[in-house]
């Protein structure tokens, strides 16, 4: 195919760091509302709102990139109350960047009949089963309308572990053409970084395929898609891989979907820089705090009489205690989880923070390369020291980049 | 004319400064400050914030400290105690020297102030004993002797405990009952008094009945225990005339947990020299998605009124309906509170409609703010004299009642209520329907339920063409 003419970009990427012996990065991404630090975690606000905290105690949990979902904004509040009050920004204060998917992934999951053409997503209205068509056109649309930060194409999403390879090969390559659609589409390529959707499936030679047309299409960013779906660890690390070998330097990776800290800190080995992933603050909801030993559910009797922070040295405004620290206990936590919805803010908190500050000592440790001991130290204090526990996947990955978890 | 109950002796823990009232033996409305080592000033009339499991519902302790100016929390005893049954309850067990306050994560500044049910409380279907009182805790409904509310205040070290009081929720007491009542509570407190820490402040109970079913008990409090008695919490405001008008007595301060259902309640109560108040209409009204706007007594000057169209007031707006959906005016446009002046009606609004609980969140803080603003209002008014005169013009702008609620609050636990009858009508929606059945649940709202050409407005997506 003939290269599209260069398109415009709203940001910079620059890079800080490089890890000696992985495939990890450091970097600055600079967009429209300031600049992240790269390797980076992104907290979900699905529906404009970081499930119970206020914009304030999401940005003191060092958050500058959260996201919101297309697919909800759409239906609440809806294109034309965005448009009046002015976008996503402006809607929820917050003065800092938000990403936001294409609305393609939860049309397919959550939709019954959906069905996917080559004009876009076709449903029939559950409300009164009129058949209804959502186009790359309309997704970038209500993107451009949102104002987000960076915005994603609308892809053909189809569950990695489909053993369906022409079913899997149309939807690559319909991605693509939906990716021209969208480029054609985008209204403020200036203000708004269009990423494109690498698809493909556990293929790793459609896999390349797909990296090669898009990277062609020189979008700001690039994200890895269709991954998280249950398919084997090992597939998933092969796929992020071989992706992020064909991928330009210079450009931020995103791989869709990721949020278990073991993933976070393989995927960076493999070469990925930013990752999201609604389980975190889910599990908060749930009564489970992640921390470097695991998850805990303080919801567990276990838990009733535990006076200590919900991590030792944590640095989470729960966790800390003196200047401003709450001193928040597993007692106080387990005594209001599920009963009152301030046990989940709090360790909605708590989970954002680690989360952020996971990456962050990751980031650090690759500038000063010693990223390989970091993971290393990581995996023993998540499982005790107890190499044998250690996920065989965890292993094999890194020892492709390097790092030999066992020695 | 200032009387002051102030640290007499040196393990007094507690101070309460009158610093204005007309005269003792008129009821009247009056200005004090009540003082707690350690804690902030309270400057009264004021009111306590109510809680649920020890936490003010919504409101995570650094919200508390960045964006409220409560006086401090009421917390219930049996929002605490349902483990008391097969061990001691963790509470208990905290360490530090005020387990209430570190096991909670109170912002240290708050007075707390420890009730043994909560406010308002669940009815419970056994009566109370002449050693103990029935409390529902969130696994059910169990039995609390004074013993070991003596105990649990021993060991909490709330910075204020009210004595328990014999009250049976629900019936009206009849008249051996109400003999009882008295009775019962005196001998509470008299245990209370006698086995207490000596720094421990005790606000003693006046019943919700007659003053002449309970004048042996009330007597009593202002002959021989009034220098052990720190407060009144008053279960009835209507008794406030009534209280023996010794020096002693008139110069405690006096707690409301009478509930007043509206600010003109609160303004009665204050006229008849109330100090302290609950005010649960406030969780009400942020369940209900109604934010609070009155002022005292009228709006201020910067503020649009919202009227409803007879010439009254409405003393807060429903966020619920669509009118909001793209207003981007504070909830209150004269409110200095953090929601109002970060956020705007058309999020609240879209908060509320998708069910996200960041909506209550803000109503709390902004409710919260505007009844911190109405007392201060109120202690100004009575500073200069006008307390009268502004409670009538109050009367005279505002409507009686807060506006009806139109939608959803959050979801109801159940150790909130406690359901009356059989007949009763659910008090949640269900949360989930059939995963893929063939009726997809339209009212779920993680698919458009508004008609196609609706959608199509929106430019969520685009109707076919056959």
């Amino acid at each position: 195919m003939t290269p599209i003419t260069p398109m415009p970009s709203a940001l910079a990427f620059e890079l800080v760091a490089r890890c000696s012996t992985t495939k990890a990065r450091a970097a600055i991404l600079t967009l429209p509302h300031g600049p992240v630090q790269l390797p980076l975690f992104m907290p979900v606000a699905t529906q404009a709102s970081l499930k119970g905290l206020t914009p304030q105690q999401l940005e003191e949990t060092g958050c500058r990139l959260c996201l919101n979902n297309t697919y909800h904004l759409g239906l609440k509040p809806g294109q034309e109350v965005l448009e009046k009050v002015g976008g996503a920004h402006k809607l929820q204060g917050w003065k800092h960047n938000i990403l936001t998917d294409s609305g393609g992934f939860q049309m397919v999951s959550l939709l019954k009949l959906a069905n996917i053409t080559e004009e876009g997503v076709r449903f029939l209205s559950p409300h009164d089963g009129t058949p209804m068509l959502l186009t790359p056109e309309h997704s970038i649309a209500l993107q451009n309308t949102i104002g987000s930060d960076i915005i994603m194409q609308l892809d053909d999403v189809l569950v990695t572990t489909s053993p369906d390879t022409k079913r899997m090969r149309e939807a690559m390559e319909r991605s693509v053409r939906w990716l021209d659609r969208c480029i054609a589409a985008h209204a403020n390529p200036t203000k708004q970084n269009l990423f494109c959707i690498i698809q493909g499936g556990l293929d790793l030679q459609m896999r390349t395929e797909c990296c090669k047309e898009m990277v062609a299409r020189n979008t700001p960013g690039i994200a890895i898609g269709g991954l998280s779906g249950g398919e084997a660890k090992a597939d998933y690390c092969r796929v992020v891989n071989t992706c992020t070998g064909l991928l330009p330097e210079m450009k931020p990776r995103y791989v869709m979907g990721i949020g278990y800290p073991e993933d976070l800190v393989v995927s960076v080995a493999l070469g990925a820089d930013m990752f999201d992933c609604v389980w975190p603050t889910r599990t908060a909801r749930f009564g489970n705090a992640i921390t470097k030993h695991g998850v805990l559910n303080l919801r567990h009797a276990r838990y009733a009489n535990d006076f200590g922070p919900v991590e030792e040295g944590c640095g989470c405004v729960c966790c800390r205690t003196g200047d401003g620290g709450l001193g928040i206990t597993k007692a106080f936590v387990h005594h209001v989880a599920a009963k009152e919805t301030v046990g989940a803010h709090l360790l909605t908190m708590h989970n954002v923070w680690y989360q952020l500050a996971l990456m962050r000592s990751v980031r650090q440790s690759i500038i000063e390369d010693r990223f390989p001991a970091f993971l290393k130290n990581f995996f023993s204090d998540l499982h005790g020291g107890d190499k044998s526990k250690y996920p065989e996947w965890a292993v094999e990955a890194l020892k492709n980049v390097g790092v030999d978890l066992m020695e | 004319m200032a009387a002051s109950n102030g640290f007499p002796g040196a393990g007094r823990k507690i101070a309460f400064e009158i610093l204005s009232h007309l005269d003792a033996n008129v009821a009247g409305p009056r200005l004090g400050k009540l003082s707690i080592k350690g804690r902030h000033d309270v400057e009264t009339p004021n009111f306590f914030a109510v809680t649920s499991r020890g936490v003010i519902p919504h409101l995570t302790p650094d919200v508390i400290s960045s964006h409220t100016h409560i006086g401090g929390v009421h917390m219930a005893l049996e929002d605490f105690v349902e483990r008391a049954m097969g061990g001691t309850p963790p509470v208990v067990n905290c360490p530090g020297p005020s387990p209430l306050h570190t096991f909670t994560a109170l912002p240290k500044s708050l007075p707390s102030l420890l009730a043994p049910r909560r406010t308002p409380a669940v009815s419970a279907p056994n009566g109370n004993s002449n050693s103990a009182i029935s409390i529902f805790t969130s696994t059910g409904f169990q039995v609390l002797s004074n013993k070991s509310y003596i105990s649990y205040v021993e060991n909490l070290r709330p910075d204020i405990a009210i004595s328990l009081a014999d009250i049976p929720y629900g019936a009206l007491p009849g008249t051996k009952r109400v003999a009882k009542m008295g009775d019962r509570t005196q001998e509470w407190l008299s245990q209370l008094i006698n086995e207490k820490r000596e720094e421990q402040v005790i606000f003693a109970p006046v019943l919700p009945i007659d003053y002449l079913d309970q004048s042996e008990y009330l007597n009593n409090i202002a002959d021989e225990q009034a220098d052990e008695v720190s407060g009144l919490a008053l279960y009835d405001s209507n008794l406030l005339p009534d209280i023996p008008a010794t020096t002693a007595i008139t110069k405690l301060p006096r707690l409301s947990l009478d509930e007043p259902s509206s600010p003109r309640q609160i303004l009665r109560q204050v006229s008849l020299g109330m100090d302290l108040f609950t005010v649960p209409f406030i969780g009400f009204a942020t369940d209900a998605g109604i934010a609070l706007t009155f002022r005292f007594p009228r709006p201020l000057p910067t503020g649009v009124a919202i009227s409803n169209g007879v010439g009254a007031l409405q003393l807060g707006v429903d966020m619920w309906p669509a009118v909001h959906a793209t207003s981007v005016t504070p909830l209150d446009t004269s409110c200095s509170c953090y929601t109002c002046t970060s956020h705007h009606r058309a999020y609240v609004q879209h908060l509320l409609s998708a069910k996200e609980m960041l909506g209550w969140v803000l109503l709390q803080v902004h409710n919260h703010h505007i009844l911190s603003e109405f007392f201060a209002a109120i202690r100004e008014s009575i500073s200069s004299g006008n307390f009268d005169a502004d409670c009538e013009e109050f009367g005279r702008i505002y409507e009686s009642e807060l506006p009806e609620k139109s939608g959803q609050g959050p979801r109801v636990r159940g150790y909130h209520f406690k359901s009356e009858g059989p007949s009763e009508p659910k008090k949640n929606r269900p949360a989930w329907g059939n995963l893929g059945s063939d009726d997809q649940e339209a009212s779920s709202k993680l698919v458009p339920d508004e008609p196609a050409a609706e959608l199509e407005g929106k430019g969520f997506a685009e109707k076919m063409e056959d």
